[in-house]
């Protein structure tokens, strides 16, 4: 899937007011070059550490409990649905 | 009522177990590549773009999940037949899953990437915030199906508002985020990204693991479909011959 983004001149002529991603000022804090800030501490320093790595571990491992946890329900929950399927057969004997 | 499902058993096992068995080597195969495999040089990122393989599936999941869901929901409001209804319940159930981890996972990304030192969690982004209205809007289903005793109302009524809630899916996720100014790429409106938007090295990896969280999404569907079932069967069998407890006769 490639998005084909129209060439910035031509986008002024379509839609000369409205706010557009690439003239919109919205996001200025977050990607324009801004002078060099102090440099991170706390949680950001480390989680900056190794080019930003542990955050794609963080990212695996929510995604990872988050797996294990319904796992781990959904095994409740056939313990449960086979105790009383047992009592049933108990029962009938 | 003849319990139909005896005989044509609700997922073939041995599809079940084929798939099962590809999900885990594929998953596997992405953790490694995904880990150690190339990626472009981006500012801000960094090596944190190893997350569009993880944290962008999660949404394919959930747009599947909910496609699954209301085709179910559909189905059901043609036949009545209460499988069709616990479909729709357990597909929702599993998008509900993959689309609250692909929004944790998308905010703690964020956070240490674009807002690094910011501390700023949520960044009201367009996709961000409508991927969580659509969470409250299924979550909304499952309330309603609570406040709903009698099982064939409760299955209508939550069908027809499965329905609607299908319908806002694609607007909320995919055509009103690219609309506006936005961190996700589609709206030209991340330079860090845009560089890539899919660098071949990284489609390579990309894919594959749409796929595998795909089947992952499917494997769990079923699970919970069959445990559904199972739980059906049961209360059948407890109204017909009165139900047992551990003291009763």
């Amino acid at each position: 899937m490639t998005i084909h983004p129209i060439r910035s001149d031509d986008a002024l002529t379509y839609r000369p007011a409205q706010e557009r991603p690439d003239s919109t000022s919205a996001y200025d804090s977050t990607w324009t070059e801004q002078p060099a800030a102090q440099s991170p501490t706390g949680l950001d320093r480390i989680m900056g550490q190794g080019g930003k790595i542990y955050v794609v571990l963080a990212v695996v491992l929510l995604i990872w409990i988050g797996l294990v946890t319904v796992l781990f329900r959904t095994d409740r929950k056939i313990d449960r649905l086979e105790r009383r399927l047992d009592r049933h057969i108990s029962d009938d004997e | 009522m003849p319990t139909d499902a005896r005989t044509t058993p609700l997922v073939n096992q041995r599809l079940y177990r084929v798939v099962r068995g590809a999900v885990v080597l594929l998953l596997t195969g992405i953790l490694v590549a995904g880990f150690l495999g190339r990626i472009p040089q981006l500012d801000i990122l960094e090596q944190s773009a190893r997350n569009l393989y993880f944290h962008v599936p999660m949404w394919f999941s959930l747009m599947a999940a909910t496609i699954v869901s209301a085709y179910h929901s559909a189905q059901y409001l043609r036949s009545g037949n209460r499988i069709r209804d616990l479909r729709a319940r357990e597909a929702a159930r599993i998008a509900l899953i993959f689309g609250g981890l692909g929004i944790v996972t998308g905010m703690v990304w964020a956070r240490f990437t674009w807002y690094e030192g910011t501390g700023v969690w949520w960044n009201f982004d367009p996709k961000q915030s409508m991927a969580a209205v659509l969470l409250l809007i299924y979550g909304g289903y499952f309330v309603l199906r609570d406040a709903i005793d009698a099982p064939n109302t409760r299955g209508r009524i939550a069908a027809v508002y499965n329905l609607f809630a299908v319908v806002t899916m694609p607007f909320l996720l995919y055509i009103l985020p690219r609309q506006m100014p936005s961190l996700h790429p589609g709206g030209e409106g991340s330079p860090a990204f845009s560089q890539t938007d899919l660098a071949p090295a990284m489609r390579w990896v990309f894919y594959p693991s749409v796929l595998a969280f795909l089947g992952l999404c499917w494997l769990l569907y079923t699970q919970r479909v069959r445990l559904a079932w199972l739980q059906e069967k049961l209360r059948k069998i407890e109204l017909a011959s009165g139900p047992r407890d551990e003291a009763g006769v």
